[in-house]
């Protein structure tokens, strides 16, 4: 428990520098909102028009440090104030819509990365040298190694244009209204199948080696001749007593990624045309909409330090170890 | 030791949940997967939405508030309507909410006839206290239009307006605002934030028939003033998170009208379908410059600034970083969208803007600037050497600057490409810090807004203060004389004048050095609709989120069987 309440103070600790920085951050790019605005339109907006938008917009003249106050206030009240570029709508209003297709694409891609990549590392490294430990790690790297962008366009082009397996788009048809029911659900699925597949093809590997490496060491532990020689069945050995051993770097690389989920998945966002907090965070940075960017950087930061949390959590009852300390 | 078994158990459990998921994914996307996305592509019911991306909004909001600069496409082009419709392609006003409209002799004030038996979508007619009404919210919501004194309605379908100063300029920003029905939005509590989610308009298609995030539909306004122009059923916007994903849609046939870029467009579209797929780009954009910055020597000496002019290679620029796709400028500055004002005699006799590297080579040499080795040199004695800023994201337009480059060596000038984001040029641009950028200019409905950006001391701030437009600060006394004259001028061949006067002063000062005339992008299928504006038949331009858009919505007509 004490373990536990210092690992609170510490987490406080941190959330307190990473609003800080979010804070900061964005205010040391240059030009405001509306240069921005103005400067993306190219012409097609008149000068007249950076004082109308100004005036519309409201824009904050308040000193650095009142401003700061105020975005520390809101922080704890969830007033995450106005977005910019997508004027008027609240800043928790863009994000919470936004947020469900990230975390369900990215937990999705995460899941099945994670998941499939740590059992493939297990068998591996079980059986070294086996077709699967000799052929399957490379051929990954290799696929992983793809730059992502244009792994995503061949799978489109592939399984969306030509062989038409797979919607070219979108979260879901166009006509149908979310909801739960199994049409709707159905449909949902077969949007996610590309960008999922291919998120999870080119962080697949990364599982798949770490684990084996792990449980290569672990493999060659004294207990586990002995589990050997007491005669236990050699699955109940691969699982119960190698893996979960070698498991603990993976589930810290777990947490880690479970936090990042939700700052979104740019380049899929892009090139399946799917909703979610990555595009809206580059459209929140090109566009300087400080309110926006502050919420989404909250957002990440929160669930980052929360996945952290969780782990250590998970830690105490995985590893006895952390307990004794 | 009970916990111990819990980990062990966890992944196969997991995993055998995942595998039974997948399959089941993959097993519904063999039965759904042919037939879904394909939404209209190829549907000739005569009941086919006009479909159109929005490569630029990868989610749609809600807000269909004319006042917002974010509103949703389509609000100012098929819900609300102006006055007068104004189109870049021919340079013509169409009478539309109003049938005529009269401009005072001292050019004072402006008097719009309204059209009669035009109604709201709610049935409501219009009347002249919606326009009363609408330029009181603009006013107090946007601020602006210092010019307009009051707007007052002499009876129910007449607006009459009122400047402090003859400013005839202000007629387009009048026509073209958009009009909003008073009866809505005067109990609205605060327009500026307000989302109006069920708009009430006077356009062609104000039913929002469904919204979805990433997809919405207009249909039919049942009051539409001209409903024989209603002849497409609906418009259905697609969101698309950038060019590629929203190009692949348009080249499978699934969208009908499209605005983004596609690179190499004959061979990627085209060639597809030739007796369908067609694209137009009318040069009906801004005049794209080379800013020089004319607060630092030597960009301060027109001489140079010519000569530098005459340095680059305007056909290449065009050919090859524009894609052919932009016409080169000549030296009165005027954008092709400015024909009519253009004086054709003074552009077939000035040479500053035809690419000859000797002229250049020896205007140089005469106003000081010396060669030795193959590199110039300042009269200083440091060597001539200029900074070119773009932003990151103009891949284009980078390209103009390296070709640029590219012309500068020859003449022993070494030139750098500086491509950070588009906010850290702009704000270079803005306080004055930069040498040379590439820049868009204004794009009015007369080249009043050009030259007032280029020329006018009134514009010009000193290094270090924020500019809004002049970035490259030059003024010109004369010009402000004349531009003003312009502003005050009640008919246009007066108007022609002082537009003459400010090209002579222009090819004189050559206050930016002008490259080409952007392009207005745009792009269709006519398998599901006809009737769009081509070269022939110019009456819009192919754009989709513009003043003349409106323009083609009344024009399609589906294909039917």
């Amino acid at each position: 428990m004490r373990l536990i309440l210092r690992n609170l103070g510490f987490y406080l600790l941190a959330f307190w520098a990473s609003i800080t920085l979010n804070f900061v951050l964005p205010r040391f790019m240059p030009g405001d909102p509306v240069s921005r605005m103005f400067a993306q339109a190219q012409g097609t907006m008149q000068p007249d028009q950076i004082a109308q938008l100004r005036t519309l917009f409201g824009l904050d003249d308040r000193p650095l440090w009142e401003q700061y106050v105020s975005y520390v206030k809101s922080v704890f009240t969830g007033d995450l104030g106005i977005s910019i570029t997508r004027f008027p709508t609240p800043v928790s209003e863009v994000i919470g819509s936004q947020i469900g297709w990230t975390l369900l694409l990215g937990g999705v891609a995460l899941v099945i990365a994670a998941v499939v990549g740590n059992l493939l590392g297990i068998v591996a490294a079980w059986r070294r040298g086996g077709v699967l430990d000799s052929a399957f790690p490379p051929l990954l790297i290799f696929v992983g190694s793809f730059p992502y962008f244009w792994l995503a366009m061949g799978a489109l082009y592939l399984f969306g244009v030509s062989l038409g397996w797979f919607p070219l788009r979108h979260a879901y048809d166009v006509g149908l209204t979310p909801g739960f029911n199994g049409e709707f659900l159905a449909n949902a699925a077969t949007h996610l199948v590309l960008p999922a597949l291919t998120m999870v093809l080119v962080s697949i590997g990364g599982w798949m080696l770490g684990m084996r490496n792990t449980m290569i060491a672990t493999a060659a532990e004294d207990y586990i001749t002995m589990a050997e020689a007491k005669g236990l069945s050699p699955s109940r050995i691969m699982f119960r007593y190698a893996a979960r051993n070698a498991l603990l770097p993976s589930v810290t690389n777990f947490g880690m990624a479970l936090g990042f989920v939700v700052g979104g998945a740019l380049l899929t966002e892009v090139v399946f045309a799917y909703p979610g907090i990555g595009y809206q965070l580059l459209m929140a940075v090109q566009g300087l909409d400080y309110p926006l960017m502050q919420g989404i950087f909250l957002t990440i930061t929160a669930a980052v330090l929360l996945a952290n949390f969780l782990v250590d959590l998970v830690y105490v009852r995985l590893d006895p170890r952390v307990r004794v300390r | 030791m009970a916990p111990s078994r819990i980990p062990s158990r966890r992944p196969r459990a997991v995993l055998r949940a995942v595998t039974a998921t997948a399959a089941a994914a993959l097993v519904l996307s063999a039965c759904t997967g042919g037939g879904a996305g394909s939404s209209g592509a190829g549907d000739t019911s005569g009941n086919q939405l006009l479909t159109i991306p929005r490569e630029d909004l990868a989610t749609f909001t809600r807000n269909f508030n004319p006042l917002s600069p974010q509103a949703a496409p389509m609000t100012k082009e098929a819900v609300y309507e102006p006055l007068v419709v104004h189109s870049m392609a021919d340079a013509k006003d169409t009478p539309w909410l109003a049938t005529k409209w009269e401009q005072a002799k001292d050019g004072k004030s402006l008097t719009f006839t309204l059209r009669e038996g035009v109604k709201w979508s709610d049935g409501k007619p219009l009347t002249a206290d919606d326009v009363v009404y609408t330029f009181q919210l603009r006013k107090k919501v946007l601020g602006g239009l210092e010019y307009l004194d009051k707007v007052t309605a002499a009876d129910a379908h007449t607006v009459k307006f009122s400047f402090n100063k003859p400013f005839s300029p202000g007629f387009f920003e009048i026509a073209g605002q958009s009009i909003m029905p008073k009866h809505v939005w005067s109990k609205v509590k605060d327009p500026a934030k307000f989302t109006n989610p069920n708009p009430v308009g006077t356009g062609p298609y104000t039913k929002l028939e469904r919204f979805q995030a990433q997809s919405y539909e207009l249909g039919r306004n049942p009051d539409y003033w001209q409903p024989a122009k209603q002849q497409i059923a609906g418009i259905r916007m697609l969101a698309f998170s950038g060019n590629d994903s929203a190009n692949v849609a348009f080249t499978n046939g699934e969208v009908d009208w499209t605005q983004s870029f596609i690179p190499d467009i004959e061979k990627s579209f085209v060639a597809k379908d030739k007796k369908h797929n067609h694209y137009w780009f009318p040069p009906a954009g801004a005049m794209i410059n080379w800013q020089l910055n004319t607060t630092k020597a030597p960009f301060n000496d027109p001489a140079v600034r010519k000569a530098l002019s005459m340095a680059i290679d305007r056909d290449q620029i065009t050919k090859v970083a524009m894609n052919g796709y932009a016409e080169p400028a000549d030296c009165t500055g005027l954008a092709r969208t400015y024909d009519k004002w253009r004086d054709k005699d003074l552009a077939a006799s000035c040479a500053w803007t035809t690419y000859d590297t000797d002229a250049a080579a020896k205007a140089l040499d005469a106003a000081g600037y010396k060669e030795s080795g193959g590199k110039r040199t300042l009269k200083n004695g440091k060597p001539f050497t200029l900074d070119i800023s773009v932003g990151s994201a103009s891949s284009d337009w980078i390209s103009v600057a390296n070709i640029i480059k590219q012309n500068l060596a020859k003449v022993g000038i070494t030139a750098t490409v500086k491509t950070p984001d588009w906010g850290a040029v702009v704000s270079s641009y803005e306080q004055g810090t930069f040498d040379s950028g590439i820049v868009w200019s204004n794009n009015g409905a007369t080249p009043y807004e050009y030259f007032r950006g280029v020329m006018s001391t009134v514009m010009v701030k000193p290094v270090g203060e924020k500019a809004t437009e002049n970035y490259h600060r030059f003024g010109d006394k004369k010009a402000d004389k004349l531009i003003d004259a312009f502003a005050a001028a009640a008919d246009e061949s007066e108007q022609a004048e002082q537009i003459d006067g400010l090209q002579e002063l222009y090819d004189k000062d050559a206050p930016v050095v002008p490259l080409f005339t952007g392009p207005e992008w745009g792009a269709y299928t006519d398998t599901r609709f006809t009737g769009w504006p081509t070269e022939k038949n110019p009456y819009a331009t192919l754009g989709n989120r513009n003043s003349s858009t409106i323009l083609v919505l009344t024009s399609l007509k589906p294909v039917k069987g």
